[in-house]
Formats: C-alpha cells, structure tokens, sequence
C-alpha cells in the first residue's frame, strides 16, 4: 500500500487540497498508523514554525482609521487629475493659438494689416497709450520721444509664439535654466539698426525688465532683438522650449514689423540676413507666400497670438495668462 | 454597506505589517508601507484584493531592500571597502530592541533559500496555496513541497543554533 508523501500530508494540513484529495487521504490515515504518525509530526513541525515565526512580530501598533487612508488615496487622485488637467490646458491653449494663427494667417496673406484680435482687445484711446514699452535699445527710445512721431501711431501689436520642429540652430538642452543661458556668438551680431542680436535671458531683461514676451514655466532657450532702422519699436523673439524638446518662440513687436517678419521667415530661424533687408528691396514677396504654403504643408506648426492692443494692455494679458498656467 | 477593501483592512493590516517586517525589519518602515499598500488597493480597486495587497507588499519591501543596497553601496565607495553583498541584516536597532531569541529566529530565517523564505512568509501571512502560486510563479501542487522543505529547514537550523548555544554556555 503507497504511504501519503509528506508534501501532501502538509498540503492536507494546510487546506491547499481538493475535496475529493482530501477524502481519499482521510480513508488512508483511517488504516495506516505509520502514516498517523507522519501526519502528528508534520502538525508539530507545523505549529512549531508558526511558534517560531510569531516571535518575528513587529510591536503592535494601532492601524490608522481607513478613513484616513481613503482621504490619502482620494489626494494623491486629485493631484494625478491636476496634473493632467494642467497638460490638457496647456494643449488647448496650443490648439487655440494654431487656428488663431492660422486665421491671421491668411489675413495678413491678403495683406491687410488689420491685426485679427483672439485673445483679447482693449480699446483704450490712441493718445493716452503710453509710448510703447519694451523701448530696449537707446537710440529707439531717443526716437520715441521724439515729437515729430506721427502722434496716432497705432499702438497695435502682435504676439507671435512659433513652434518650429526641427529648429537645430535653437535648440539647447532641455533643462537649460533661465539663468544658466549660453549666448551663442556673444559677439556676432551685435551691431543696431537692423541686426539681431542674440541676447542672454539675463542681459535682455536688465534691458526690457519684466517686459519680454514669454510663457512663464519654460526654460528659455535664446533672446534675440532686432532693431530696424525706421524708428520702430525694437523686434524680440524668445525662444523657449517645451517638455518635448520643441522650441516655441514668443515674437513681440510692430505689427509691421512682425508681419514682415512671417513673411520672410521660413519657419525656422529668424535668419538674420534676411530678416534685416527690406520689404521693398525684394519682389518675391508672392514667390515667399507660396513657398510658406508649402512649408505648412510640410508639417510645419506656429502658434500666434495677435491683437490690437496698447503694449500695457498686452503686456496684461500676458500676465494674466502666466498666473492661470500656474494656477491651473 | 461596508466596502470590501475596508474588511480586509481590518482582518488582514496586521498580517501585512508583519509580512513587511520580515523583510524590512522595521516596525515602523513596515507600517508606513503597509498603509502605502491599502492607499494604492484604495486607487486601483483590484479584483482579488487580498492576493493584490500582499503582492504589491512584496514589491515594495523588495524595493526597499533595493533601495538599502543601493545606500549602503554608496556608503561602502566612499568609504573604498570592497562592496558589501546585500544580506537581511539585523539593524543594531534591532538588536537593542529585541530578544535573543528573536534574533535566533531571524538568523533561523535568513539560512532559508529566498523563495523557501519567501513561500514561508506568505504562508505565514495567511495565503491559501492557489494565492501563492500565483503570487510567486509555482505550480500549486510545489507549494506543499516548498513548504515542507522550508518548514522543515526553519525548524533544524534553529535546533542547531540552540544546540551550540547550549553547548558553548555548558563549556563557559
């Protein structure tokens, strides 16, 4: 007659058989004592581990109310849907400005100056609108208190944000800090009128203050200024770059000076050769629009914010949109 | 009605901070990650919870443990010994804290294999065969012989140790 093995007497012990198992092995021990015994020392073993064990007890505490670790539970879920929140506000707002883009797009296409308002527009009287802020470089703010400036200089201006993918020239390491900035060619490009200069985060803002157009949160990537010659308002692009690697860059200024800007860029790099010639000079400003079409076509994205606003209003708004990225 | 998860908090906390203590040994660590256990049961809602918490306390102990090395290797480079090899250690905490015969337990435990140990431990903690099986990979019909191997083991090398005790104590 087969003896139980002793897995299946501790297996038995233990519960871990089937009903039928369990039978079969009862009507064994029923008959066999030298099996009986077997399972009277596995019970021993059995009970003596569970002995052993139990002095292996941490001292007792007092398990916290469930309640409390539901209010936990229910917080670390709070703070993962806010997290997500944050991230689909942040890509509405991206989808937002692309159509808004793409509305003024076609606007300025038709060459129309009128600036295309989506965010926000202000009216606030032409004469009382002060003499346009981020005045960066000396001889344009001589130029702006100048009397002789036309006086009802329409203060409009734009805000352009581009996301260009792939713009190797721009793109720095992702956790590039505000303040640890390289200048690339700190000193190319340093001449006025007209010339971009590339700018540390730092150096522009001894410069413009607190004045130049960016989206808070984002580590800054480059600062370029552009002066031109006519007396305008200076030029500035501020490229940031966004968790994906994407470099996105805020363009602030005349609205001339912006619309000549987009349709001479090629989507890429504020290409200081070209973005200094003048308008006039080149007859293939058409020639560019269908090219630009075609790099849309190509997969190429923009972000635009545009208004009609006086440069306090503007720089209000942009205020406004940094608080509700941080609050959200 | 009361909910499920809030049952089995109630019968099994206690299991699941002394499962976690065999494995950090520390009370209070194992406390803290128990209750780490039934926030993230209380997230994901798992069909089988009790299967569920004890496999998630595994996790985390092993991580833990990861995590001791990973320190103590720190600590040995910048001391320049040679690296020490991760051992279930006995805190001196431990040691002021508890009895001998603890410790005697605890060494019993450590000269088991990890799976015989850890087969133990589940067992211990309240598992049915078919939760241990699938909680470690074996077929239900090895758990019975896992655990009559480490059951058996436990019990001899605590034996032995308290025979050369003995023995040591009777010559000094």
């Amino acid at each position: 007659m087969r003896h139980i093995p002793e897995e299946e007497l501790h297996a038995y012990l233990d519960q871990g058989l089937s009903r039928s198992q369990c039978v079969e092995i009862e009507s064994h021990l029923a008959n066999c004592s030298s099996c009986q015994a077997a399972r009277d020392g596995i019970a021993a073993l059995r009970d003596r581990t569970t002995a052993l064990l139990a002095k292996l007890a941490p001292p007792r505490g007092f398990p916290p109310a469930f309640d409390s670790l539901r209010r936990r539970a229910a917080i670390q879920a709070s703070a993962r849907r806010r997290r997500i929140h944050v991230a689909a506000w942040a890509a509405s707002v991206v989808i937002a400005l692309g159509l808004g883009w793409g509305a003024n797009y076609w606007i300025s296409n038709r060459s129309v100056p009128a600036p295309v308002q989506i965010v926000q527009q202000v009216a606030a009287p032409a004469q009382s609108a002060p003499p346009v802020a981020p005045a960066i470089l000396r001889p344009a703010r001589r130029r702006s208190s100048t009397p002789n400036r036309p006086a009802a200089r329409r203060p409009a201006r734009r805000v352009v944000a581009e996301s260009a993918v792939p713009a190797p020239a721009l793109v720095a390491p992702p956790a590039l800090e505000m303040a640890s900035i390289d200048i690339p060619h700190p000193d190319l490009d340093l001449e006025l009128d007209g010339m971009w200069r590339t700018m540390s985060w730092d150096g522009a803002q001894a410069e413009a203050g607190d004045k130049l157009p960016h989206v808070d949160g984002l580590p800054v990537v480059q600062v370029q200024l552009q002066t031109s010659q006519q007396g305008k308002q200076p030029l500035m692009v501020v490229a940031q770059q966004l968790a994906s690697g994407e470099v996105i860059r805020t363009i602030e200024g005349p609205t001339s000076d912006v619309s000549h800007l987009l349709a001479r860029r090629t989507m890429t790099d504020p290409d200081p050769s070209v973005a200094d010639t003048d308008s006039q000079r080149r007859p293939g400003v058409a020639q560019d629009h269908t090219d630009r079409t075609m790099a849309m076509q190509r997969g190429d994205r923009m972000l635009v914010i545009t208004g009609a606003l006086p440069p306090d209003s503007l720089l209000a708004m942009i205020r406004r949109m940094n608080a509700e990225m941080r609050s959200k | 009605m009361r909910d499920e998860l809030e049952q089995l908090y109630q019968t099994t906390y206690t299991a699941v901070v002394r499962f976690l203590y065999r494995k950090v040994w520390d009370a209070e660590r194992a406390e803290d990650l128990a209750q780490e256990v039934f926030v993230r049961a209380l997230a994901h809602r798992p069909e089988k919870p009790r299967a569920w918490v004890f496999a998630v306390a595994a996790n985390l102990a092993r991580d833990e443990a990861r995590a001791a090395v990973r320190r103590k290797r720190h600590l040995t480079l910048l001391r320049g010994d040679p690296v020490a090899q991760p051992t279930m250690e006995l805190s001196p905490d431990f040691l002021v804290e508890h009895d001998e015969r603890m410790a005697s337990v605890h060494e019993a435990l450590s000269t088991l294999t990890p799976r015989d140990r850890e087969i133990l431990l589940l067992w211990d903690a309240g598992l049915s065969y078919p939760e241990i099986a699938a909680q470690t990979g074996l077929a239900v019909g090895a758990v019975g012989t896992t655990l009559a191997r480490a059951r058996r083991r436990l019990v001899e090398a605590h034996d032995r140790q308290h025979s050369a005790k003995g023995h040591h104590a009777a010559h000094s």
